[in-house]
C-alpha cells in the first residue's frame, strides 16, 4: 500500500520583543558593557549578583549598586559535552555557578577549560574573559576561565 | 458570593502610558504600593496575592508572575495567576474577592498590569492559522465584522460609535490616570480619522498602553476598620463570571450569551430587578467605540436594539442618568491585563466618592464589567457603598 500524503503546512510564527530593564539590570548591563560588573546589597547586607530591584525577604526596594570582582570561585558546575547552537562555546564547556569576588550569592555563566573536563573542580577560581565588542549583554562576558590560564 | 463580607479599601494604578519608563517588576510594584497607601498597609499586613495579565506571549516572558513574587512582597506567601484573556483583570480580582468570602484569607492584595510598550499585541492576536488565509490583523480586525453586523441589525446610523469616542476621550481629560488626554477632540476630528478596520476608526479604537492596577480586599472586619477611620469602602455585593467557545453553530457574537448569563447572575445576587435604574455608574469595557451600545443591550440595560439609542440621547453621557466610563475606559488606556481590573476599581471608586473630577456625585452602586478573548469571557462587580 502506498504511504498516505500528509497535508502540511508551515505555520511559522515570529515579532519582535523590547524590554526596559529598570534601574538595576539597567545599572549591571550598562556595567558589563564599560567592562565591569556590579551588584546590589540586601537588605541583610548580602551582595546580590546581577542586581535585584525588590529584596527577595523584606519586599523593599533596593537601590545601592555596588562593584564586584570579575573573579571568583566555581560553587557548582555542570559538564556540556556537546555543545549546540546559541550555546557560548563550541567546544565542550562548563555551565557554572560562580561566587564573584565581593558578592555573596553565585552567578551563572560557562566555563571554558579548552574543552578539558578534568580541569573543572568545585572551589577553582575562575575569571572573566571579555568579548572584543561589548554593547550591553550578559554575552559582553565570552565566559570564564581557570585563573592564570593565559 | 461567600459567607463572609467582602471590602475594598485600597485601590492604585500607574499613570498608563505609551512607555513606563521601568521594568514590569517596577510597573506593578508601582500600582501595588499605591494601592497599599491607599489601604493605609504595608507588605506584611497582606496574606496572598492575586495577579493577572494578558497572554504571556504578548511581552514574551512566560509566567511573568515567577519573578514577580519579590516586586509583590509574595515570597513565603500564597500566589496565584489568573489567565482569561481581556477580562483577566476582572475575573483576577473575583479569584482574590472569593478568597476573602470563602473565609481562606483576610486581606489579599490584587494585581493586573500589561506592559505594551515591550509587546506585540497586535501580531500575537494575528496567528495564521494553518490552511486557512490570514482573515485579520490584531482585534479590531476580529471584531470590526462583530460591529458591522451589530449595526445591519440594529440599524444604528454611523455616527454612534463617534458619539460614544468624543464622550470617552473627553471624560480621560478629568482622569490624571488616563492614557490619552486630548483636550481638542470633536465629532469631526474622529470622522476623519483614519478608517482602519472599517467601520472602526482610527480615534475609535484604544491605546497601546502600559499600565497596572492594583487592589487592596478585605473581609468584613477590615472593611469596617477603614470605614471608622474615615476611609469608606466599597462593598462587593455580587460577582460573576462566564465563558463561552470562540465558535460554535448558531454562536451570537454581537450579543453573546455568555455575557447576559453573567449579568443576569450578578444582578440576582446583587438583588438588582432593574439595571438601568439601580445603579448608579458603569465602567464597562469598550476597546472600540461600537462595543457601548452592544454591551448595553448585552448587560440589559435596554431591550436589544436599542443601546445606540441610549447614546444618542446622552444617557450615557456624565451628566446622563446612566453615565458609562466616566474615566475614559478602556478607550483611552488600554494596558490589556489591567483594564479588567481598572473597570472593576473605577467602580469602587465611585462608590467610595474618590474618582475626582470625574465623580459621579452620590454614587452608592456601580457596575464593573469586562471581556475578552472573541467575546467569550465575561467577568462581572456589583460595588456599592453600603453593605451588602
Amino acid at each position: 500500500m502506498a504511504e498516505p500524503e500528509l497535508l502540511v503546512a508551515p505555520n511559522v510564527i515570529e515579532y519582535p520583543f523590547s524590554r526596559t530593564t529598570g534601574p538595576m539590570i539597567g545599572a549591571f548591563m550598562t556595567a558589563l558593557r564599560e567592562g565591569f560588573i556590579v551588584g546590589c546589597t540586601a537588605a541583610d547586607g548580602r551582595v546580590i549578583v546581577p542586581p535585584v530591584e525588590y529584596d527577595p525577604d523584606t519586599a523593599e526596594a533596593l537601590t545601592e549598586v555596588v562593584e564586584v570582582g570579575d573573579a571568583g570561585v566555581v560553587a557548582s558546575w555542570s559538564w556540556v559535552r556537546e555543545p549546540l547552537d546559541g550555546h557560548p562555546l563550541d567546544r565542550p564547556f562548563a555551565f557554572a555557578l560562580i561566587t564573584l569576588d565581593g558578592a555573596d550569592v553565585p552567578m551563572l555563566h560557562a566555563v571554558d577549560t579548552g574543552g578539558d573536563v578534568a580541569a573543572m573542580a568545585t572551589g577553582m577560581r575562575v575569571r572573566a574573559r571579555w568579548a572584543d565588542e561589548r554593547e550591553g549583554s550578559i554575552l559582553d562576558i565570552a565566559c570564564f576561565e581557570p585563573e592564570g590560564a593565559r | 458570593m461567600g459567607a463572609e463580607r467582602v471590602a475594598v479599601v485600597g485601590i492604585g494604578q500607574t499613570k498608563h502610558d505609551t512607555i513606563f519608563d521601568g521594568s514590569i517588576a517596577g510597573l506593578v510594584r508601582t500600582a501595588a504600593e499605591r494601592a497599599l497607601a491607599d489601604a493605609r498597609m504595608t507588605w506584611a499586613d497582606i496574606d496572598a496575592v492575586v495577579i493577572g495579565k494578558a497572554p504571556d506571549f504578548f511581552e514574551g516572558v512566560m509566567m511573568p508572575e515567577l519573578y514577580l513574587a519579590d516586586a509583590l512582597g509574595a515570597v513565603g506567601k500564597p500566589m496565584f495567576r489568573v489567565h482569561t484573556a481581556g477580562s483577566v483583570g476582572g475575573s483576577t480580582a473575583i479569584v482574590a474577592q472569593d478568597l476573602i468570602a470563602a473565609g481562606i484569607h483576610k486581606k489579599v492584595l490584587t494585581v493586573a498590569f500589561e506592559k505594551q510598550s515591550e509587546s506585540e499585541a497586535m501580531w500575537a492576536l494575528s496567528l495564521p492559522i494553518p490552511f486557512q488565509p490570514p482573515m485579520h490583523a490584531g482585534a479590531g480586525g476580529y471584531f470590526a465584522p462583530h460591529i458591522r453586523a451589530y449595526m445591519h441589525r440594529s440599524k444604528a446610523p454611523d455616527h454612534v460609535g463617534i458619539l460614544v469616542a468624543v464622550k470617552d476621550r473627553l471624560n480621560a481629560c478629568k482622569n490624571p490616570y488616563a492614557h490619552l488626554h486630548e483636550h481638542d477632540i470633536t465629532f469631526d476630528s474622529v470622522k476623519d480619522s483614519m478608517m482602519l478596520w472599517d467601520p472602526i476608526r482610527f480615534s475609535e479604537t484604544c491605546p497601546s498602553s502600559d499600565g497596572a492596577c492594583a487592589m487592596v480586599l478585605t473581609d468584613e472586619a477590615g472593611g469596617d476598620a477603614a470605614a471608622a477611620d474615615g476611609r469608606p469602602p466599597a462593598w462587593v455585593h455580587g460577582t460573576a463570571f462566564r465563558s463561552e467557545p470562540t465558535m460554535f453553530a448558531g454562536r451570537d457574537q454581537v450579543n453573546p450569551q455568555g455575557g447576559q448569563d453573567c449579568a443576569a447572575d450578578v444582578y440576582r445576587q446583587a438583588g438588582i430587578s432593574d439595571p438601568r435604574r439601580e445603579i448608579d455608574v458603569v465602567e464597562m469595557y469598550v476597546p472600540f467605540s461600537w462595543f457601548e451600545p452592544m454591551w448595553l443591550e448585552n448587560l440589559g440595560f435596554c431591550a436589544e436594539g436599542e443601546g445606540w439609542q441610549l447614546v444618542e440621547a446622552g444617557v450615557t453621557q456624565m451628566d446622563g442618568d446612566l453615565p458609562v466610563n466616566c474615566s475614559g475606559g478602556v478607550l483611552s488606556s488600554n494596558p490589556i491585563g489591567a483594564s479588567g481590573m481598572l473597570r472593576f476599581a473605577e467602580a469602587a471608586m465611585q462608590v467610595r466618592g474618590q474618582a475626582g473630577e470625574h465623580q459621579i456625585d452620590g454614587a452608592r452602586t456601580a457596575l464593573g464589567h469586562a471581556y475578552g478573548g472573541g467575546s467569550q469571557f465575561f467577568a462581572m462587580w456589583i460595588v456599592g457603598a453600603a453593605k451588602p
